[in-house]
């Protein structure tokens, strides 16, 4: 710009230099934001979407059947090589494969090829000969409406049937049809049938429990946990936050002390999640818990009952976790309604629990409720201290059963976020898993951006209806 | 009727009234807000169903004097006062006076129209609902009396339950009377009640106030002077805390014994 | 017309309800009060047998945990902070209220987001990327300011339609698109400069010249991820500060021929100075204490080292990891509530120090000429 006089130039890179810069800022940040929950949402959806199979001959006459997953430059030399999701862990013993570009002949796109879920080995792809069932043998057309038949039956109706199946390197297996979870030939078809397939999986992830060392199957048991666990706390945050906020705003002095109790108790809010949990550790789990266990569980020590990580700890842990965000959100609800209203009850002849009650805590409401969902949010999406008292990799028992007293509060509980963590980080096939955590993650930022939207909803409707007030 | 107990003339008069008429009686009533004075030996006493005018520049100590009839003082800690209050010769600081039948006997109507956020119905019930149970029959009837009482009956008969934020004003204030008409307390405390509002709005006020005296006694804290010339049968001045001038309002406002008030009330205040 | 008596019967009760409820308010509120701050009781008591261990040595090892705390929080810091200032700025000054009203939610979303989602998607999908993309990371943390001031000179030279049909105070929604296509630029670009430069391998020349070990999981990672994650708490904290300085006061500075900035700058930002430090300082006590993002994003290996292509283990992922095995009254036990005691210790004054310079502030506006 040295065209530009000096004063001018200054001028410039003032006016127009900086302040674009940090519009940048903002545009820089939602782009962000943006492309996370893109990539979440089209990755952890698109999972589910029934892939087409490819059929792949290489130069050197190998055929290799799979879903193409990504590409990549070659690691040493120049081109592209692409990932294929090849399956079949029992017969190769790896279901990834990458194949360069260079090396690829022909790729087709068959109907007859077949992607089977089954329970032990993980899915299989390749085609279906023939099926075997009660002395019959089923071939190609009769094979394929046999097995479409037999999985819209429910699991305890199926018939017994031995499947034969053709790999892609030509070997020939046979399947028993009850370790079928899932059939489908996803290049035949059509686009409604794909739709159809889609929100089948989508829901089967939603309801059923963790298959195949959580690489498969759903995260049910995760949604139960987070969402009692979530309860477990609100129930026990909401009546103890607002008593707190109502003390502080209303009932306590307002002095030098208050003004520090109020300052500590907004700054237990950003007190890091981790020293949460080790206070619960230390205190609610080893010695509540502890006290616990040897007064009333004796018989079951040395193992613990009450003393190791559960339900119960961790919902105290994060209720005390979230008290700050309830206690802060009722007391500002409660320092904006105008001292008048007050003072009107109580020149009526209130008492102060009258006025409280009547008066001042129903124009609370909404405040309190905004609180109480953005400490549902936060305790939703917590984690960290969840690794301390009491979340499980993999639960062997709900912590709701048929079992007196059908809700267990001292057993381990599976979380979403944990979930997450431990299968991306330390599951056995990390690359099978990622799509599903994926999923995990999406159904995670689901929740907790909705709680967050109910919470910014309310405010607003409280804004403006302080606004008619006026 | 008046009967004056003493006459300097530069001295606060102490303004006194035969026991039959007499509803408030303040006596060398004293009070500080965290140590600073706002009351000075404070005597007086308030006429029962006549209109008692409270005047004073800002500050003088006349809301005060107000609140604290009707104890809501209280609520605030650093509130210290010594003296009598008396209403119907009971001492409201009494340890055996009940605060909350106190604030019911005594009602206060405050600066800004104060209706909860509630139906008009309800607003006008709350009182009652304190009280205890009623049968319906009997609360509506308490109800459309105290609105009709405060001249609002009318205007909101046909939207009883509809938002009382909804309402003007001047119909918020004359809802807040209601509301305070209905729990029939024997007087009725007003805070500058039409500083908020509207000359219309201010003149049915006022022809209210003028109405209801005939049921209770009224206070009224104002600072406009014309205000009070027209609403009031006696006119207290205070000044800086303390009683300055006590009288008829005809005698205050025509014929002041002091040259403080006439400077007051003609404007030439410094 | 007079209406007929009240009955007065639940007087005495009432007052006794009232008497109980008070009480029962009080209890119930000074407890939980209590048991709030029964964390800090908690911490110092359980540390304190560390005395009694009278070794020097354990705290040896907690050194480069700290060290590992500190270098995450600066990282982040460094990525966040001016992009949060930038956007508090614009936000505050700039940016069309009705734009406003819209991206502050969305800013609110972005804080809510679970600190385990960003760090799976960092650790899983960003380190990988950025091991084998190192030189286009790179070109693009310094090709983005340079194309938003590219934009600015653009518009400074374009005619006055233009201008009029993107104005400044939209160009927080604008720039989006503009921004996109400039990565894609930079990663389109990067090979190509990365052949001419660094003989086309930049992470194998800085292994070769500089003696620089790359980890897939590093700083540079925790920093992105963890900045992403404190960028819309300090930016919202920041704008409060900015936008609550009096209209009078900028507007004064306007009056006398300041340009926009000129009067943020003279006037906005010093006046708000504290407040904005004080949303620096909660962003920072936030970066120290957060424990999935370090913990899934950063190779938690111990180290004490400077680099920013090396992996690091903070305090807070160390309690993660080491506390459910950790044997209650073991020296390990001990140690590690030591670390959450430090990391107690530090985010609280952080926050009363942020808090006291906020309320100072907000005492200095209602001064200075009260409400926006």
């Amino acid at each position: 710009m040295a065209w530009l006089s000096r004063p001018l130039r200054a001028r410039a890179t003032g006016s127009l230099l900086w302040p674009w810069l940090c519009a940048a800022s903002v545009a820089l940040s939602l782009l962000m934001l943006a492309t996370l929950l893109t990539l979440l949402a089209t990755r952890g959806l698109g999972h589910f979407w029934p892939a087409e199979l490819e059929e792949v001959t290489l130069h050197s006459g190998d055929t290799v059947i799979g879903q193409p997953v990504r590409e990549a430059p070659l690691p040493n030399a120049a081109g592209v090589e692409r990932l294929y999701f090849t399956g079949n862990r029992d017969i190769g013993g790896e279901s990834w494969r990458w194949v360069a570009l260079d090396d690829i002949d022909t790729v087709a796109v068959p109907d007859d090829l077949i992607r089977l879920e089954r329970a032990p080995w993980g899915d299989f792809i390749g085609r279906l000969d023939e099926v075997e069932s009660a002395g019959q043998r089923f071939e190609d057309e009769a094979a394929w409406a046999f097995v479409a038949h037999a999985m819209t039956l429910p699991e305890s109706q199926r018939p017994i049937a031995q499947l034969r199946l053709t790999a892609a390197n030509g070997q020939i297996i046979t399947q028993p049809l009850e370790g079928i979870t899932r059939f489908q030939a996803p290049n035949a078809m059509s686009w409604e049938q794909k739709v159809v397939a889609w929100s089948e999986r989508i829901w089967q992830f939603l309801s059923e429990g963790p298959r195949a060392a959580n690489t498969g199957g759903g995260v049910w048991p995760a949604i139960f946990g987070t969402v009692l666990m979530v309860i477990l706390m609100s129930v026990i945050v909401t009546p103890f936050g607002v008593l707190a906020a109502i003390y502080l705003n209303e009932i306590a002095h307002q002095n030098r002390l208050t003004r520090l109790v109020r300052i500590g108790v907004r700054n237990l809010a950003g007190v890091p999640s981790i020293v949460y949990g080790v206070f619960g550790l230390g205190v609610f789990v080893y010695g509540i818990g502890g006290s616990i266990d040897s007064w009333f569980f004796e018989d079951a020590l040395p193992s613990p009952t009450f003393g190791t990580g559960g339900l119960l700890w961790a919902s105290l842990t994060l209720a005390l976790l979230t008290l700050p965000v309830v206690i802060v959100a009722t007391e500002e609800g409660l320092a904006r309604i105008p001292d008048a209203q007050r003072e009107g009850a109580v020149a009526l002849g209130a008492t102060r629990l009258e006025m409280l009650t009547r008066v001042v805590l129903p124009m609370a409401t909404p405040a309190m409720l905004t609180g109480v969902i953005l400490a549902v949010a936060r305790a939703a999406g917590e984690v960290a201290p969840l690794m301390l008292v009491g979340v499980a990799k993999l639960a062997p028992q709900m912590p709701v059963d048929g079992e007196f007293p059908y809700l267990h509060l001292e057993r381990k509980f599976m979380h979403l976020g944990y979930h997450l963590f431990d299968t991306a980080f330390h599951g056995e096939d990390v690359q099978a898993a990622i799509p599903l955590v994926f999923a995990t993650a999406l159904l995670l930022v689901l929740i907790v951006l909705v709680l967050n939207l109910t919470a910014i909803f309310l405010r607003h409707y409280l804004r403006r209806q302080r606004g008619n007030e006026c | 009727m008046l009967a004056l107990s003493s006459a300097n003339p530069t001295q606060a008069p102490v303004t006194r009234f035969s026991a039959e008429t007499c509803c408030l009686s303040i006596n060398q009533f004293h009070l500080a807000y965290a140590g600073k004075t706002a009351l000075r030996d404070l005597t007086l006493d308030v006429p029962r169903h006549r209109v008692t005018a409270f005047i004073g520049p800002s500050g003088c100590g006349k809301s005060t004097l107000l609140r604290a009839i009707n104890r809501l003082h209280d609520l605030n800690e650093s509130v210290t006062h010594h003296g009598q209050i008396q209403l119907e010769d009971q001492d409201i600081h009494a340890p055996q006076m009940n605060v909350t039948e106190l604030r019911r006997r005594v009602g206060m109507v405050f600066q800004t129209p104060n209706p909860f956020p509630m139906s008009i119905y309800e607003n006008v019930a709350f009182g009652l609902r304190l009280q205890g149970r009623l049968p319906k029959r009997k609360r509506d009837d308490i109800i459309e009396w105290a609105l009709t009482s405060a001249a609002l009956w009318d205007e909101v008969k046909d939207r009883l339950h509809r938002s009382a934020w909804q309402l003007s004003g001047g119909q918020q204030q004359r809802l807040v009377i209601a509301r305070t008409l209905a729990v029939q307390p024997d007087v009725l405390l007003l805070d500058e009640p039409a500083s908020a509002l509207d000359p219309i709005s201010t003149l049915k006020i006022e022809e209210l106030i003028r109405n209801l005296k005939s049921q209770l006694t009224l206070v009224l804290v104002t600072h406009n002077m014309q205000q009070a010339a027209r609403v009031s049968d006696y006119t207290a001045f205070l000044q800086q805390g303390e009683l300055v001038e006590y009288g008829p309002t005809d005698q205050v406002f025509t014929n002041p014994r002091l040259q403080r008030t006439e400077n007051y009330i003609t404007g030439r205040m410094t | 017309m007079t209406p007929p008596r009240l009955p007065f019967s639940r007087q005495p009760l009432r007052l006794i309800h009232d008497r109980i409820a008070t009480g029962l308010i009080t209890a119930g509120g000074v407890g939980v009060l209590l048991a709030i701050l029964a964390i800090g009781v908690f911490l110092v008591w359980e540390a304190l047998p560390l005395l009694t261990f009278g070794d020097a040595l354990s705290l040896n090892t907690l050194s480069p945990l700290a060290w590992g705390t500190l270098k995450a929080a600066l990282a982040a810091m460094l990525f966040a902070t001016p992009i949060a200032l930038g956007a508090a700025m614009y936000s505050a000054l700039f940016m069309s209220k009705r734009l406003r009203s819209r991206v502050k939610p969305i800013l609110e979303l972005m804080e809510a987001i679970p600190g385990v989602v960003v760090g799976f998607i960092a650790g899983l999908l960003l380190a990988p990327w950025v091991e084998q993309q190192l030189a286009s990371t790179l070109l693009v943390l310094v090709w983005l300011p340079l194309s938003a001031g590219l934009a600015g000179g653009l518009w400074y030279l374009a005619s006055a339609r233009v201008r009029q049909w993107l104005p400044l105070s939209w160009a927080g929604v604008r720039l989006m698109p503009w921004l996109a296509i400039m990565v894609t630029l930079a990663l389109w670009l990067a090979p190509l400069m990365e052949q001419a430069w660094f003989g086309g391998d930049l992470r194998r020349m800085l292994d070769q010249q500089y003696g620089l070990d790359y980890a897939t999981r590093n700083a540079l990672i925790v920093g992105i991820a963890m900045g992403f994650a404190v960028i819309p708490s300090i930016s919202s904290l920041a704008e409060d500060a900015l936008a609550d300085v009096p209209a009078n006061l900028r507007e004064g500075a306007q009056a006398l021929g300041a340009s926009r900035w000129q009067a943020l700058r003279k006037v906005a930002l010093p006046t708000a100075g504290p407040g904005v430090f004080s949303a620096v300082m909660i962003g920072a006590g936030r970066a120290v204490g957060e424990t999935m993002i370090v913990l899934m994003a950063s190779g938690n290996t111990a180290l004490f080292s400077a680099s920013p292509f090396e992996g690091l283990r903070s305090l807070s992922a160390s309690i993660a990891i080491e506390l459910p095995e950790a044997s209650p009254g073991g020296m390990t036990y001990h140690l590690l509530i030591f670390a959450a005691l430090a990391l107690f210790i530090f985010t609280f004054l952080v926050n009363t120090l942020a808090e006291v310079v906020r309320q100072r502030l907000r005492q200095r506006y209602q001064r200075l000429g009260g409400n926006r």
